[in-house]
C-alpha cells in the first residue's frame, strides 16, 4: 500500500513538473525581444573563424546575442527555412541547394560573396615532389601509385579523403582517370589530418583531398596534383561521369530570407561582410594553434583592421554572384 | 520450438544429426535451385534491389514540402518539437536562477537523504567540477567554463527522462496486462535498441529541424527501450499466488495492479529508470550533433580540432555526470522499494521540509541577497595541457607498436576475411544463416533469418542512383556489411579474449575486481568520440581504428557478463566439488566454466550487439562497410541513404543477435 502510494507520489510529481513546464512554455512563447542571431559553425576552422568575428561585431556594435550553432553544410539550409539558423557565413558551391532555397522556394537569401576564392584538389606533402617531379600531375600520379599503397588500400594505392560531408568527385575522377586508387574516408577531417600529420613526420608517401584557404597550410607544406583542367562543359556532366579538377569556388553567404525583417542592421552587415583568405587564415590560426577565446581572436583582429570593420557597418553591400552549375 | 535444443543435449550423436537433417534437406535443394537459375558468382546480384532508399528520398522531399501545409507536421510536430523546446529552455532557467549554490544545495540534500554521506559528498564533488574543471574556449561561445554546458545537458536529461517515464511506463504496463500489445512492441523496441542512433538523426531533423526537441527525441528513442521491458517483467513476476490471494479478497483487476503488482514491480521500475538515465547520458554526444548543446559541443569541437586533451577534459565531465546521476537514482530507487523502517535516514515529514526548506532560503539569499549566478568563473583550473600532454605522451610511446599491429591486423586477418565474406555467394550465406537458425530456434527462425539475409542485400541502391543530394555514392548493402562483418568479428574476437580472462580474474580475486570496476565503469560512460583521435593516431586511418575503438566500447561488457555468469554458478555445486577435494583451479575449469557457459554466450551475445552499436562511430575514423554508409548518410543530410543502411544494418544486428542467442534459463534445465 505504502509504496503504491510513493509510486503515485512519484508519478503525481512527475505529472506536476510536466504541467508546469508546459505552463511555461505557453508563457515564454509570448515574450518579444531583439532576436538571438545563430550562425552556422561548419566543420572547418575558416568557416568558425568568419562566425567569431561576425559574432564580435554583432555583439558590440549592433546589440543583439549571437549563438554560434554547431551544424554540417547541407543540414544548414534546412535549418535557415526552419529559423534554426540565421546565416551562413561561407559557402562552398552547392549550385543544387542555391537552386532549390534561394531560386526556388526563395527562402533563403544571397548574401554576397565572402571575399577568399575557395579552391579544392588532390595534394601530396612538398617533400614528395622534390623526390618525385612527375607528381605535379595526375598523369605522374597514375605511374606512381604504387607508392601510395597502405595495409587498408591493398593491393591498390590509397587516396585519403576526409569527412563524407565534404563535396568530393573523388571516386569518380579515380575510375574515369582510370588510375589504381582506392579511395579511403578518414570519416572526419581530424582524423584525416591527424593521419597526414603522422605520415608528414615520418616523411612518408601520402595523397589526399585539401583545400584553400586552410590555415594548417601556414604550417605544412603541401603541393596541389594537378587534374584534367575544369571547364563548364565538365561542370555540367553527372557526377559519376565528371574527369576534371574541381571548379573554382567563390565563397558566398546566405541568410535566412525573414532576417532583413526580424534584425535589419544584421542582414545588412552580412551582406557587406568581406575579408580576404589571408584575413581568415589570421584568425583561424589564433584559434586553433594558439588556443586563443573566441572573444580575444575576434578583438585581435578588429583591433588592428578598424578600417575594414567601419566599411562592413556602412560600406556597399559584396556582390550577388550565384555559384556556377557543378559546383 | 525450443524443446528439441533442450532435449537432445543428452542423445546420442547420431540422433544429434538428425537436427540437422531437416534444415539441409529445405537449403540444398534451394542452393541447388539458385545455382541452376542464376549462375555461380560472388555477392549479391547487382541488379536485385527494393528501392529502399528512393522510398525514403521521396518521404523527405514530401515532408519538406509539406511541412506548413500539413496539418499533422504543422501542428501536431512542431507544436510537439516546441513543446520539448520551451520545457528545457524553462528548465535551463530555472538550473541558472538556482545559482551554483542551489544546485550544488539540492543535490547534495537530495543525495544525502536518499543515500548515505558518502552519495551525498559524491553529489557535491561532481557538482562543483563542473564549475573547477575549465577548458579555455570550450563553452557555448567560446567561454572557458563548463557550467552552462552542463547544466544544458542536465535539463536535456530531465526533459528526456520525464518524456521516457511518461511513455514508457504506461507501455510496460499495458505489454504486461495484454500479451498482443507485449507482441506487438518487441520488435519495435528491437528496433530502437539496435538502429543506430545516426540512421535516425536525419528523420527527426526532418521532422524537428536541428536543436534541442530533436535532441531529446533521439536521446528517447535510444533510452527508453529498458524502462518498458523492466516494467513490463517486473509486473509479470509477480508470484501468481499472490495474486491469486488478493482475488480472492475480492480485489478487482485495477486494484491488483494498483495495490499488488505496481508496489512489487517497483524495485524492477526503478532499475529500468536508472538504465534510462544511463542510457541518455550515453548519447549525449551524438545528440550534439544535431544541435542539442551541452558538454557534447566541447567533445564535438575538440573532434574537429584534433584538441584531445579539451576532449577528454569534457568527456570526463559526462562520466561524472553519469556516475553522479547513477548513484543518486541508484540510491532512490532502493529507499523507494526498501522497507523504510530499515533505512538509514528515516526523516519525519517536518525534517524533509526543513532540509528543502533550507535550501529554498539558500537559493533566495544567493539570487537576490548575494545577487550570485553560475559558477564563479575565477574558481577554477584546467588542465587540458597537461592531458593533452599525456595522451600525446602515450600515443607517441606506443606508435612503434600500434603502427606494426595495425598492418599486420589490417594485411593477414581483416582484407583476407573481407575477401573472404565478399566471394561467398548470397545464396550460401542465406542456406548457412538458416540452416544454423533452424537448429537453434525451430524452422520458423530459420526461415526468418534466412528472409533478413535476403532483404539486407535487396537494401541496395540500384547503380548510378543519383541520392537527394548532390553527390553520387555507391551503396551495395551486400558488399559493406561483408566489410563490416569482417570488423565485427575480429572485434569479437578480440573482446572476448581478453574480456572473458579478464572476467575470470575479476571472480577468482577480490582485488583485480576492486581494480577493474572503476575502469569498467569509466570506460562505458566515456563517449567513444574521445579516444577517436588518439587511436588514428595509434593506428591510422582505416578498418584497424575502427576496430580498436569497437572493441574498447564493448570490452566492459564481455568482462562483466563473464564475471555475473560465474557467480551464478550454485553454492552447493561448488561445496559437493570441494569436498571431492578438487582444488580452486579444477573447480573452475571443470565445474564452474562449464555450468556458467550459457552465460558466457550471453556474454559473446551482449558483445556482438555492443559492436555493432560502436560500427558507426568506427566509420568515423576511416573503417568502412554499413559504418561509414550510415555516417555518409547522416554527414550529407541523404535520407534515403542513411535510412537504408540503418536498416541494413539493424538486418544484419537481428541475424547475429538471434543466432548467437542462448537462453541461461532452458541451458540450465539442460545440464543440471
Amino acid at each position: 500500500m505504502k509504496q503504491a502510494r510513493r509510486i503515485a507520489v512519484v508519478v503525481a510529481v512527475i505529472g506536476l513538473v510536466a504541467v508546469a513546464i508546459t505552463a511555461g512554455a505557453a508563457n515564454g512563447s509570448g515574450r518579444a525581444s531583439k532576436p538571438t542571431i545563430v550562425l552556422a559553425n561548419n566543420s572547418w576552422e575558416g568557416s568558425v573563424a568568419n562566425n567569431v568575428v561576425a559574432q564580435y561585431v554583432i555583439e558590440k556594435n549592433l546589440g543583439y546575442n549571437v549563438n554560434l550553432l554547431t551544424i554540417d553544410e547541407i543540414p544548414a539550409w534546412p535549418a535557415m527555412v526552419q529559423g534554426k539558423v540565421s546565416a551562413v557565413m561561407e559557402v562552398w558551391g552547392h549550385s543544387p541547394l542555391y537552386a532549390q532555397y534561394v531560386k526556388g522556394n526563395h527562402k533563403v537569401v544571397d548574401a554576397g560573396l565572402e571575399g577568399p576564392n575557395g579552391n579544392i584538389g588532390w595534394y601530396v606533402p612538398t617533400y614528395l615532389v622534390q623526390q618525385h617531379p612527375e607528381l605535379k600531375t595526375w598523369q605522374g600520379v597514375k605511374k606512381d601509385w604504387k607508392m601510395f599503397v597502405t595495409p587498408q588500400s591493398s593491393p591498390q594505392g590509397q587516396f585519403l579523403d576526409g569527412s563524407p560531408s565534404y563535396v568530393t568527385n573523388d571516386q569518380a575522377l579515380v575510375k574515369n582517370l582510370g588510375i589504381n586508387l582506392k579511395v579511403v574516408f578518414a570519416g572526419t577531417e581530424a582524423a584525416q589530418l591527424t593521419e597526414i600529420e603522422s605520415d608528414y613526420k615520418a616523411k612518408k608517401p601520402v595523397l589526399f583531398y585539401w583545400y584553400t584557404p586552410q590555415y594548417q597550410n601556414a604550417i605544412y607544406k603541401f603541393s596541389q596534383v594537378a587534374l584534367p583542367a575544369w571547364s563548364p562543359a565538365c561542370g555540367k556532366l553527372k557526377p559519376a561521369a565528371i574527369n576534371c579538377a574541381y571548379p573554382p569556388y567563390h565563397l558566398y553567404k546566405v541568410m535566412a530570407a525573414g532576417l532583413p525583417k526580424q534584425a535589419p542592421t544584421v542582414a545588412k552587415f552580412i551582406q557587406r561582410f568581406n575579408w580576404t583568405s589571408d584575413d581568415q587564415n589570421s584568425v583561424s590560426y589564433n584559434l586553433a594553434v594558439k588556443h586563443m577565446s573566441n572573444s580575444a581572436a575576434a578583438a585581435l583582429f578588429v583591433n588592428s583592421h578598424q578600417a575594414l570593420v567601419k566599411s562592413w557597418l556602412s560600406g556597399a553591400t559584396t556582390k550577388v554572384s550565384p555559384p556556377a552549375p557543378g559546383t | 520450438m525450443s524443446t528439441p535444443t533442450a532435449t537432445t543435449l543428452h542423445l546420442p550423436s547420431a540422433v544429434r544429426i538428425s537436427r540437422w537433417a531437416p534444415p539441409l534437406l529445405v537449403a540444398v535443394p534451394l542452393c541447388i535451385v539458385a545455382v541452376a537459375v542464376e549462375g555461380f558468382h560472388s555477392g549479391f546480384p547487382a541488379g536485385w534491389y527494393l528501392g529502399v532508399p528512393r522510398w525514403f528520398d521521396s518521404l523527405s522531399n514530401w515532408v519538406t514540402n509539406n511541412d506548413s501545409t500539413n496539418f499533422f507536421l504543422h501542428h501536431i510536430v512542431t507544436g510537439f518539437g516546441n513543446l520539448l523546446n520551451s520545457a528545457t529552455n524553462d528548465v535551463v532557467n530555472l538550473l541558472h536562477w538556482m545559482t551554483w549554490v542551489g544546485v550544488l544545495g539540492a543535490a547534495t540534500v537530495f543525495a544525502w537523504i536518499v543515500g548515505t554521506w558518502r552519495t551525498a559528498l559524491f553529489s557535491a564533488l561532481v557538482i562543483s567540477s563542473f564549475g573547477v574543471l575549465q577548458i579555455p574556449n570550450g563553452g557555448p561561445n567560446g567561454i572557458s567554463q563548463m557550467w552552462p554546458s552542463a547544466m544544458t545537458t542536465l535539463a536535456l536529461m530531465t526533459v528526456a527522462i520525464i518524456l521516457s517515464t511518461i511513455v514508457g511506463i504506461p507501455l510496460g504496463i499495458a505489454s504486461a496486462i495484454w500479451p498482443r500489445v507485449s507482441r506487438a512492441l518487441r520488435p519495435v523496441l528491437d528496433l530502437m535498441q539496435i538502429l543506430p542512433a545516426f540512421a535516425y538523426l536525419v528523420p527527426i531533423v526532418v521532422l524537428f529541424s536541428i536543436g534541442n526537441p530533436a535532441g531529446i527525441i533521439a536521446t528517447f528513442i535510444y533510452a527508453v527501450p529498458p524502462l518498458v521491458r523492466f516494467t513490463e517483467l517486473g509486473i509479470r513476476s509477480v508470484k501468481k499466488d499472490v495474486i491469486e490471494a488478493a482475488e480472492s479478497f475480492g480485489s478487482t483487476r485495477g486494484q491488483i495492479l494498483r495495490n499488488v503488482q505496481l508496489p512489487l514491480a517497483a524495485q524492477a521500475i526503478m532499475l529500468g529508470l536508472n538504465q534510462v538515465i544511463m542510457m541518455a547520458l550515453s548519447i549525449v554526444v551524438i545528440a550534439s550533433l544535431i544541435g542539442a548543446g551541452g558538454l557534447g559541443d566541447p567533445v564535438l569541437n575538440a573532434l574537429q580540432t584534433q584538441q584531445i586533451g579539451e576532449g577528454a577534459v569534457a568527456g570526463l565531465l559526462i562520466v561524472l555526470m553519469a556516475m553522479w546521476l547513477d548513484r543518486s537514482s541508484a540510491a532512490f530507487g532502493q529507499r523507494a522499494t526498501r522497507d523504510r523502517t530499515a533505512s538509514l535516514r528515516n526523516l519525519t515529514r517536518r525534517q524533509h521540509a526543513g532540509l528543502w526548506g533550507a535550501v529554498l532560503v539558500a537559493i533566495l539569499v544567493a539570487r537576490y541577497g548575494l545577487s550570485l549566478g553560475d559558477w564563479p568563473a575565477g574558481w577554477g583550473f584546467s588542465f587540458v595541457d597537461q592531458a593533452t600532454s599525456a595522451l600525446n605522451w602515450v600515443t607517441n610511446e606506443f606508435t612503434g607498436i600500434g603502427g606494426p599491429i595495425s598492418t599486420f591486423l589490417t594485411l593477414h586477418v581483416l582484407n583476407p576475411l573481407q575477401r573472404w565474406f565478399g566471394d561467398v555467394p548470397w545464396f550460401l550465406v542465406a542456406a548457412l544463416v538458416g540452416t544454423v537458425g533452424w537448429v537453434r530456434g525451430g524452422w520458423r527462425r530459420g526461415v526468418l533469418l534466412a528472409g533478413c539475409v535476403v532483404l539486407l542485400g535487396l537494401m541496395q541502391a540500384p547503380a548510378g542512383y543519383t541520392f537527394q543530394g548532390t553527390t553520387s555514392y555507391n551503396f551495395v548493402a551486400w558488399t559493406d556489411a561483408m566489410e563490416t562483418l569482417s570488423l565485427v568479428v575480429v572485434s569479437l574476437v578480440l573482446d572476448l579474449v581478453i574480456g572473458i580472462p579478464l572476467g575470470i580474474a575479476a571472480y577468482r580475486w577480490r582485488t583485480v575486481d576492486r581494480i577493474l570496476r572503476p575502469i569498467l565503469d569509466f570506460l562505458q560512460t566515456l563517449p567513444a568520440f574521445v579516444y577517436l583521435i588518439p587511436v588514428v593516431t595509434l593506428f591510422g586511418v582505416g578498418n584497424v581504428a575502427g576496430v580498436s575503438a569497437s572493441f574498447i566500447y564493448a570490452l566492459p561488457a564481455a568482462v562483466r557478463a563473464t564475471t555475473l555468469g560465474l557467480r551464478a554458478v550454485q553454492h552447493d555445486v561448488l561445496e559437493a566439488g570441494q569436498s571431492f577435494g578438487s582444488t580452486r583451479w579444477q573447480l573452475l575449469f571443470k565445474v564452474e566454466l562449464p555450468i556458467a557457459r550459457p552465460y558466457l554466450m550471453l556474454a559473446v551475445n551482449q558483445t556482438i550487439l555492443l559492436v555493432m552499436a560502436e560500427v558507426v562511430v568506427a566509420g568515423l575514423v576511416g573503417a568502412g562497410g554499413l559504418g561509414l554508409d550510415v555516417v555518409t548518410g547522416f554527414s550529407r543530410s541523404e535520407v534515403g541513404l542513411g535510412a537504408a543502411a540503418g536498416l541494413a544494418m539493424v538486418l544484419m544486428g537481428i541475424v547475429l543477435d538471434r543466432l548467437s542467442q542462448s537462453n541461461p534459463d532452458r541451458w540450465r534445465v539442460a545440464t543440471s
